[in-house]
């Protein structure tokens, strides 16, 4: 028998064969023809822009003049002093806007064309500095918010005293006084006025990420100072997490084809381990994507940061990819199932990553870091360790089950989505040792649980303050005992004797054992900060008393399992609600000190 | 071709989706979607507009004023959204780090009527939410500041622009060209695109898995199988569409042209399933079907959308009702592109019967 590595590369170079063969000799050029039609069709859209909200409404004007304020935007058809009904009428000096949403609107984007008007009209001013008579220098200053900060109230917010000039805490740093003279000439300033004409700062931004900043950098005229929008993060998903996506497609489209048919069978039956089946199939898709993030790491520069950033995710999404592949039963719920995956990995990445340099939470995301490389904002290990952590657990979690189960029965049968579920988790239950094999799917489950929770405190973390906290307590309660249950409930189903009164109550301890002890270890691991939140106290309430949360935990399992065993399968959803309900109430009860 | 033979394939296809669950995870994902960029545009839109945000705009923030006085301080108090300090640079600059102020001005001293411009200089915590709430406070005020600059320069300047006075801002506007420009389209072509991958899915499974000759040696050919399946991904997407254009209406939304735009919705999502089953009837095989398709689908959306009069565009002025009676003609010529598609697909299938099934 291969040494393992060996067997790994002798299954990497079959797949890289049978790639080839399997897909068509046409494929290639069709592929080359259609990328380089999509660098013209950019090209083409970038000159002539995107017409999606042409004609949207009607102007009259009461002259050609006047017309020519609006004449460069698409969104007005404009009829000259003949005497239609439209969205807006424009007799200078009176604007009329009808008394529909469709003229309020109107009246809106006639305001930010005027605007553009007068400026295009300055911007050829002789004596520029009496057109704009007033230039800002902006001035970056650092400062970050942790958790702890927004809760005290420690931020801007709070009536400030107006009698009394506030007083910094830490000792005065001398800052020099900047210049009062402007540094460049009238017209270095008018080229980059009217090259900025007609831009929109928000979209300029965007190309700024790769481009860096304009020739004057943060010098502007007052009517320019729009508050940037931290949009980076989306830019750098499209660039990196989008070619990821699209490879680990091909990745599990290679698993699912050795389920067809059983063609796999003839593998399964080699003396090959499955897990150097899985790696080795692996092997040449992981190779494409790091030449590809390294490749594309090119054009915002810091490849070594971008590369172990990217890496875990890199991992993750294969690791996702190979179970979808080994779980899908036809062609279309691996299409469903792999593009709802992938929506929901791409907002978890990309939604802290707009919070970056602003709040902690953003490191969450892999992505941060890469912002801040291409910022030159300095980061340490620890923040690596804190952003990248789940996405190497999850995913050698998601490998290990994946390698478990590769084999004949889990890969031939056809099973619904649920059912497959249940059953990749009931082959983690040993007969012998039912109560061990609970405790620790449990521990393990922990880090998708916080992956979810993480998801909720990102998407509830911008409602309004008490609604937010509600909701993310009883979703967070319900995900929780949702993992709790999952190994019981897929033991119940295989062996409905197993639930007499006696192992309900030692299932309930030993999930409560492994939850608890989960939830611990990876809180002292990484979360130290979301923790000491009150949003951190809503998901982790359970650590500050020790005998408190171990009843809970507990009571949660007991009353699902109970529910179980009483009124049967069926009522799982409804047995969870009713543990989510109680866990809920009493974590709720817990954070704000009683009613 | 039978269309009894049709419609059983047709049933067939549509229960399998429900029975495996796939609407409702496609249902799922465009909601999702559509959550999702509403709060891009609309949640990250309001932390930028403070008028939007009560909470904010009642609150006064803390900014130091350093260097030299000028008209502007005054302007800043004036405008009650800030309270003001005089303090010296470095202490200011110290207590923003400490976010004990909001932002820093420093003014030189410049005289206003100079040759030369005023610069001042403004310390901000970079990429920070709520300085850039405090920014477009500020804005304001320099803008203000900018105009009395300028009247006070006004001899110096040659230009003479049309003067318009502009009435105050109709409320709820804001968001007017995000729901009817953006979210519309995009939630009504949603299905049409998912249909059409569902199609490449079908019809490359039954030969990946080999069934396809157990199907036509039943009475149905393959013509009335691979129709069927047309059928089956073509009539979700009206209903679908239908759905949200409703969900639309309830929220308060006044959508008009709910006909015309079904039926240009319908007639476009019919002609790129046509284009997906001949890419998946060209391969055979899901991967490479689906990786020219989706690939196909970006670079035809793209250039679709830079084309003036589009279909998404006639969608949007179908729902904001600005539409005139063009669209129908475009609709007739969508429709004979529709119905050229047909044939050819039709005859591509007796095609690939002849050369791949035997």
């Amino acid at each position: 028998m291969l040494p393992p590595l060996r067997q790994i590369l002798t299954i990497g170079k079959w797949e890289v064969r049978r790639s080839a063969t399997i897909m068509p000799r046409e494929i290639l050029p069709v592929a080359v023809a259609l990328f380089i039609l999509l660098i013209v069709v950019t090209g083409y859209t970038q000159e002539s822009g995107i017409h999606l909200q042409d004609r949207m409404y009607t102007a009259g004007v009461d002259s050609a003049d006047t017309g020519a304020i609006i004449l460069g935007d698409p969104r007005f058809t404009v009829y000259s002093g003949a005497p239609v009904v439209t969205d807006l009428t424009i007799a200078p000096p009176d604007v009329r806007s009808a008394d529909t949403d469709r003229g309020g609107a109107a009246l809106k984007a006639f305001q930010t064309d005027y605007i553009r008007y007068l400026t295009a009209q300055y911007n050829r001013e002789d004596d520029l500095f009496a057109a704009y008579p007033l230039w800002i220098d902006i001035r970056y200053v650092r400062s970050e918010l942790d958790f702890t900060a927004t809760e005290a109230g420690t931020g801007v917010s709070g009536a400030p005293n107006p009698y009394v000039n506030p007083v910094p805490d830490r000792p005065v740093r001398a800052v020099d006084d900047p210049s009062p003279n402007i540094g460049y000439t009238k017209e270095e300033l008018r080229a980059e006025l009217v090259v900025s004409e007609g831009e929109d700062s928000t979209v300029a931004r965007y190309t700024d990420v790769v481009a860096g900043e304009g020739a004057l950098g943060d010098f502007k005229t007052p009517s320019q100072l729009t508050p940037p929008l931290p949009f980076d993060a989306i830019v750098l998903v499209f660039v990196f997490i989008f070619p990821l996506y699209f490879t680990s497609q091909f990745y599990m489209m290679s698993v699912m084809n050795e389920r067809i048919e059983r063609k796999g069978e003839i593998l399964l039956s080699s003396p090959l381990r499955p897990s150097a089946i899985v790696i080795g199939k692996m092997l040449p898709y992981l190779v494409v994507m790091i030449a590809v993030t390294a490749i594309l790491s090119l054009t915002t520069g810091e490849t070594v940061v971008v590369l172990v950033s990217v890496f875990p995710v890199i991992l993750f999404f294969l690791a996702a990819a190979l179970l979808i592949g080994m779980a899908a039963r036809s062609f279309k719920e691996l299409s469903f199932i792999s593009i709802f995956f992938s929506t929901v990995a791409t907002s978890y990445l990309f939604f802290p990553s707009i919070f970056a340099n602003i709040h902690v939470i953003s490191l969450i995301s892999p992505l941060t870091l890469i912002i801040y490389a291409i910022e030159g904002t300095p980061f340490t290990l620890a923040d690596y360790f804190y952003s990248t952590f789940l996405f190497w657990v999850t995913a050698a979690i998601l490998f290990a089950i994946c390698i478990i189960n590769f084999n004949e029965e889990r890969l031939f049968t056809l099973h619904p989505l649920q059912e497959k579920v249940r059953e990749y988790i009931g082959s983690a239950i040993s007969e012998k040792h039912p109560f061990g094999s609970l405790f620790g799917i449990t521990l393990f489950s922990i880090p998708f649980v916080l992956m979810a929770q993480l998801m909720l405190l990102v998407l509830l973390f911008n409602l309004p303050m008490p609604f937010s906290l509600v909701v993310l307590i009883f979703a967070a309660a319900f995900i929780e005992e949702w993992a709790k249950s999952v190994g019981i409930y897929a033991l119940s189903v295989e062996r409905p004797a197993f639930l007499t009164w006696r192992n309900v109550i030692f299932a309930s301890l030993a999930v409560m054992a492994g939850f608890f002890l989960g939830e611990k270890l990876l809180l002292f691991a990484t979360l130290a900060q979301i923790s000491e939140s009150i949003f951190g106290a809503a998901l982790f309430s359970s650590l500050q008393v020790l005998w408190l949360p171990l009843t809970l935990h507990f009571t949660g399992a007991f009353i699902t399992i109970s529910l179980l065993k009483i009124f049967g399968k069926r009522v799982y959803p409804l047995a969870l609600v009713a543990a989510s309900i109680v866990h809920g109430t009493y974590n709720l009860y817990f954070i704000t000190g009683g009613f | 071709m039978s269309l009894r033979h049709i419609y059983v394939i047709t049933k067939k296809e549509l229960r399998s989706i429900n029975a495996e669950k796939t609407i409702i995870l496609a249902i799922l994902l465009q909601l999702f979607i559509a959550m999702f960029s509403s709060f891009l545009i609309v949640g990250l839109a309001a932390m930028y507009d403070p008028d939007t945000l009560s909470e904010y705009s009642r609150q006064q923030y803390p900014v130091g004023y350093t260097g030299s006085p000028s008209p502007l301080e005054e302007l800043l108090r004036e405008s009650g959204d800030f309270v003001v300090y005089r303090m010296d640079l470095a202490t200011a600059v110290t207590a923003l780090e400490e976010r004990k102020l909001s932002a820093v001005i420093w003014v030189p001293d410049t005289a206003t009527d100079a040759d030369d411009p005023v610069k001042i200089t403004l310390y901000t915590i970079k990429n920070d939410i709520q300085s850039s709430v405090v920014n477009s406070k500020l804005k304001d005020v320099f803008v203000t500041y900018e105009e009395t600059l300028r009247d006070i320069r006004g001899d110096r300047i040659s230009s003479d622009p049309i003067v318009v006075n502009l009435p105050p801002e109709v409320p709820g506007t804001n968001f007017y060209e995000f729901v009817y420009g953006l979210l519309i389209p995009l939630l009504i072509f949603m299905p049409a695109i998912i249909s059409a991958a569902l199609i490449i899915d079908m019809i490359t499974e039954e030969f990946q898995h080999d069934t396809i000759e157990t199907l036509i040696s039943t009475p149905i050919t393959f013509a009335e199988m691979i129709w069927g399946k047309v059928a089956a991904c073509f009539v979700i997407v009206p209903i679908q569409a239908a759905v949200w254009i409703g969900l639309m209406m309830v929220n308060g939304i006044h959508v008009a042209g709910v006909v015309p735009i079904l039926l240009h919705v319908s007639v476009a999502s019919l002609l790129m399933i046509l284009l997906s089953a001949f890419v998946a009837l060209h391969y055979r095989e899901r991967t490479s079907a689906q990786f020219i398709f989706s690939t196909a689908l970006v670079v035809v959306l793209i250039g679709i959308l830079s084309l003036p009069a589009n279909p998404a565009n006639l969608i949007v002025l179908l729902s904001v009702g600005a539409a005139g009676s063009g669209h129908w003609i475009v609709l007739v010529v969508m429709a004979g592109v529709l119905a050229v598609g047909m044939t050819a697909l039709n005859r591509y299938m007796h095609v690939v019967e002849r050369t791949a099934l035997q």
